[in-house]
């Protein structure tokens, strides 16, 4: 029954959302831009960017996820004509393997072999490490969509970021949730094993500290483990209003389930990674209550987030996630970075791309500070039934 | 310390472990070759378990045997194509080793294109995890229902290795291929039954797995893969009784090395030890010596 | 060089190649002498740490922190070795796997220990985070010398007295004691001189990549090593250089295959192993191949 009613629901929703699209053409993604610079003239006829993602490996549920929010991001793009007249823009897809030798070849192929204008990616921080400074040195714009870790910038100025770091994140979500709820005693758990993890952890820490809550206890596990229970016991034990998760999206799931199946009531907060509807369907009941910050409000009432939002299910039959809100929003940067050049020069690309600010986008109103980080501000959600809603918005 | 918790979370782990080596450690004892590809299967015996309860509307009992004959399938394709040319050509068993881990990756990689990266799960309220109540420890009804499904299953092979006619056929396989085959034994036909045996095994394992844990992905088998090696070894090597052990063994001393405060320290505490029983006792804890193979 | 490079084999894959070449070799060794040993990924591990260290953090040139990446991987392979290569086979592979997770997790938690054990903050490893913003400082031409000038002393080695020591050992232990062999001696030699070859490819590939972090040296990479060498062959020093470099390239190769390039990936190193199950460099496999292929001979 269920499935049926979701059923009748998509076929409605893919029926109306030609003219939901229509009618909402004044908030089209890129009509700001769209004033601001005036139609490309000079273009080429075919434009090719790159972009490394884990399209297979242990991180390949991020980069699949990206995938799909640049294929859609492309698809509007070419057929708004966002580019002006006769030109395509087109995308090399390479497969990183969540590798960062792997990585480092594909960055290599794309901008030395394939001569691309620009790069997305690689999907994981350790990647971008590896692999960024071989597009630095070549002079092409490298733009990490999902890069959360500190110094990703700081290779060079071709490097650019529009995922907003875990040092701009996780402060906010404890100072907030601390003040909301009144927290007193927190618990940590996190893999110690995973760069992503650790540095989560390192944040979430002194965030703690600075908010004045006390550190009940810290529990570890290595990446890859599904039972959690013996280090959640330990927690629970000392009774912490709150367990922060410093832990990638498949481990979170286990560790949400099991501290509820330990009879754990209260709050639970996490970074970036679980900021997914995939998180809430695998977890159910057991998420009520659960703390994310983010850099994407999934309950946003941007209208551009909406747009998005319902574009991306009618393409896929799946809800988005941070991971496709933060790759299309990125493949929409890169082209309004060549709609304001009208060049495919490298550096002018790159100064029209560091040039971008208040560009309106489903992430909110976009601009990069001078090191090319993104400025914009982090939201706080809590889950209920299956749906993340922004913290103390009633 | 909440001892007993603490207790129960390692039984319960240690069955999970323990079911999975089983197939691992019935391979070797027959063929005397490592099967990389165990983890595969059992990913796979995960899915099909799955599929046939979201896309076949099966009830989710029925998802363990279904799952176990199609990983069962898979193993037998797998022995076909994989090992068996290797055997007929006498080549050494590290090759078949370097097979098993080619037919791993495209297991793997198969399932990525059959059944997406984004994580799955049996449909809420398939399965009851609500504790039972008036324990002094907290445990769930599908706790209890896997650790009884795997012990088992645990027994019934046992027997079967030991009291049945394949079962003596297949000793004696493992004893001495060649002279097995002058007594008559269909040789080929013994690897066959094993590989099917040790894949439904894995399917088993993968379907109690996926309703314990309940979030699928094609790599779920890689975490478990250097689990399943390290708990066959200690238990020594091809022996059931040791496999089984060995998974409880190894539950337990992670359990009880994260209780005792060191999370950051576990794996490196169960590999010391089994470094050291190994040194003391190179056939591992219930093995039998004399055992030589790669 | 253009055709090479179109297919996918630019000069970042080369150098891979070439490192897991050595890796390849180093691997050989032990198999050489019937040891199955896969304590390479942690060998690598403490060279690429060592040596990253030493540029980095004591600002010595490359040359002494591949030796000393060498000299360290060698060193932890002595107390290593000499418990441990009483073991065989599988029970032998497990224990140097074992090794291999107990280096890789003290790596992880070695600024803790450190820094409690000698009360100072100890930051020289960075957890699992790794050490990053390496410079690019190894060269081609530095793999290629190193990769000579350890296929020359392993071919050197195999005319010599020892290696004939070796290949007694792989054959059969006891009758090589029998015959005079320090069975016990040989065996740790060629132990340590497998660790340091695995120390310099990974000091050399730690300043390939930029970044070094200790989840680069488990389980997987102990498993991938083993491949190149089986995989091209242990007949010969060729075997494995030519191991490592096909499975490097492979997945390089197969990039046009696009999302059927894991599938395609498996299948092909399946197959050359059903196939040619001596290895890549083996005549007398090709050879019997090749009359399956032409199908029976009429006047056989």
């Amino acid at each position: 029954m269920r499935t049926r009613l979701f059923g009748l629901l998509m076929a409605f929703a893919i029926l109306v959302m030609p003219f939901a699209a229509f009618a909402q053409d004044d908030v089209a993604m890129g009509a700001d831009m769209a004033e601001a610079c005036p139609a490309p003239a000079n273009l080429p006829e075919s434009i090719t960017i790159g972009a490394v993602l884990t399209l297979s490996g242990g991180a390949s549920v991020y980069g699949t996820t990206q995938q799909q929010g640049i294929n859609l991001a492309i698809s509007q793009i070419n057929e708004s004509g966002y580019l002006g007249e006769g030109t395509t823009l087109s995308i090399i897809f390479e497969d990183s393997a969540s590798e960062n030798e792997q990585a480092i070849s594909a960055m290599t192929k794309l901008v030395e072999e394939d001569g691309v204008t620009m790069v997305l990616g690689p999907t994981l921080s350790r990647e971008a490490f590896a692999a960024d400074p071989v597009a630095q040195e070549n002079g092409t714009v490298v733009m990490g969509v999902s890069n959360t870790a500190a110094g990703i910038t700081d290779m060079g100025e071709f490097v650019f970021r529009n995922s907003l770091p875990e040092a701009a994140v996780i402060p906010g979500v404890v100072a907030q949730a601390t003040a909301n709820l009144g927290l007193t005693k927190v618990g940590l758990i996190y893999a110690n094993d995973d760069d992503f993890t650790v540095s989560g952890y390192n944040f979430f820490r002194q965030s703690f500290i600075d908010n004045g809550v006390e550190i009940i206890g810290e529990e570890t596990y290595a990446t890859g483990d599904v039972d959690f229970r013996t280090q959640l016991t330990n927690l629970i034990a000392a009774e912490p209003d709150v367990i922060a998760m410093s832990a990638l999206a498949t481990e979170g799931v286990q560790i949400i389930l099991q501290a509820r199946e330990l009879g754990f009531e209260g709050a639970l907060m996490g970074g970036n990674g679980f900021n997914s509807p995939a998180v809430l369907e695998q977890t159910g009941e057991a998420s009520n209550g659960l703390l994310v910050g983010a850099a994407w409000n999934i309950a946003s009432t941007n209208p551009l987030s909406t747009a998005f939002m319902a574009a991306y299910e009618a393409a896929y039959s799946a809800r988005p996630d941070q991971f496709a809100a933060q790759a299309y929003t990125g493949t929409w940067m890169f082209a309004t970075a060549l709609r304001c050049a009208d060049s495919v020069d490298r550096t002018a690309v790159r100064d029209a791309l560091a040039g971008l600010a208040e560009f309106a986008t489903p992430l909110g109103s976009f601009s990069f500070d001078e090191n090319r980080n993104p400025v914009h501000d982090p939201v706080v959600q809590v889950a209920q039934d299956g749906a993340f809603s922004v913290l103390g918005a009633e | 310390m909440n001892v007993t918790q603490q207790l129960v979370n390692a039984i319960w782990l240690g069955s999970v472990y323990s079911l999975f080596a089983l197939g691992y450690a019935l391979v070797f004892s027959v063929l005397g070759v490592l099967n990389l590809a165990h983890s595969a299967v059992f990913m796979w015996g995960a899915f099909i378990g799955l599929i046939s309860v979201i896309q076949f509307g099966l009830p989710v009992w029925m998802a363990l045997p279904v799952a176990m004959v199609g990983a069962g399938v898979i193993a037998v394709l797998l022995e076909r194509v994989a090992f068996a040319p290797l055997r007929a050509r006498g080549a050494p068993r590290i090759s078949q080793l370097i097979s098993s881990i080619g037919a791993s990756i495209f297991l793997v990689s198969l399932a990525q294109l059959v059944f997406g990266t984004q994580p799955q799960r049996f449909p809420f309220g398939s399965i009851p995890t609500d504790a039972i109540e008036g324990l002094p420890f907290r445990v769930t009804p599908i706790q209890i229902i896997i650790l009884v499904i795997a012990v088992v299953l645990m027994a019934l092979l046992n027997l079967m290795v030991q009291r049945t006619r394949l079962g003596q056929r297949m000793r004696a396989v493992a004893f001495n291929q060649r002279t097995a085959g002058l007594l008559g034994i269909n040789v080929g036909g013994i690897y066959l039954s094993t590989f099917f045996l040790a894949g439904a095994l894995a399917g088993a394992a993968g379907v109690l797995y996926g309703l314990a844990f309940n979030s699928m992905t094609p790599f779920i088998g890689d975490a478990i893969a250097l689990k399943g090696l390290t708990v066959i070894v200690l238990g020594g090597l091809g022996n059931i009784q040791g496999a089984l052990v060995g998974g409880f063994v190894v539950a337990g001393l992670e359990v009880f090395s994260i209780a005792a405060g060191g999370s950051n320290y576990r794996d490196a505490i169960v590999f010391t030890l089994l470094f050291l029983i190994l040194l003391v006792r190179p056939q591992g804890l219930l093995g039998r010596k004399e055992i030589t193979r790669a | 060089m253009d055709i090479l490079r179109s297919i996918g084999i630019t000069e970042p894959v080369i150098q891979f190649m070439l490192v897991n070449a050595i890796l390849g070799l180093s691997i050989y060794l032990t198999l050489y002498t019937g040891m199955f040993s896969l304590a390479n990924a942690g060998f690598m591990a403490v060279g690429a740490f060592t040596g990253v260290i030493l540029t980095q953090e004591a600002g010595l040139p490359l040359g002494i922190g591949v030796l000393g990446g060498m000299a360290l991987a060698g060193l932890v392979a002595i107390p290593i070795g000499l418990p441990v290569l009483r073991l065989h086979d599988i029970y032998l592979a497990i224990a140097t796997i074992g090794f291999g997770e107990v280096v890789r997790i003290l790596i992880l938690n070695f600024d803790p220990l450190m820094s409690s054990i000698t009360g100072q903050t100890v930051a020289l490893t960075g957890g699992a985070l790794g050490i990053k913003g390496i410079p690019k400082i190894a060269e081609t031409w530095h793999l290629l010398l190193f990769l000579g000038i350890a296929a020359y002393c392993i071919a050197r080695l195999h005319r010599s007295r020892f290696g004939r020591a070796m290949a007694a050992v792989r054959q059969d232990e006891r009758v090589a004691a029998n015959m005079g062999v320090n069975v016990v001696y040989v065996k740790n030699v060629v132990f340590i001189l497998s660790a340091i070859l695995a120390g310099g490819a990974g000091a050399l590939s730690g300043h390939l990549t930029r970044i070094i972090s200790p989840d680069g040296y488990g389980f997987d990479q102990a498993v991938q090593i083993l491949a190149f060498a089986v995989l091209g062959g242990t007949g010969s020093i060729a075997g494995p250089i030519v191991g490592g470099i096909v499975l490097t390239g492979l997945p390089e190769v197969l990039r046009f295959a696009s999302q059927y390039r894991g599938v395609i990936n498996g299948l092909v190193l399946l197959l050359m192993i059903v196939y040619v199950p001596g290895g890549l460099v083996n005549p007398v496999g090709w050879a019997r191949l090749w009359r399956r292929l032409r199908g029976p001979t009429p006047d056989a």
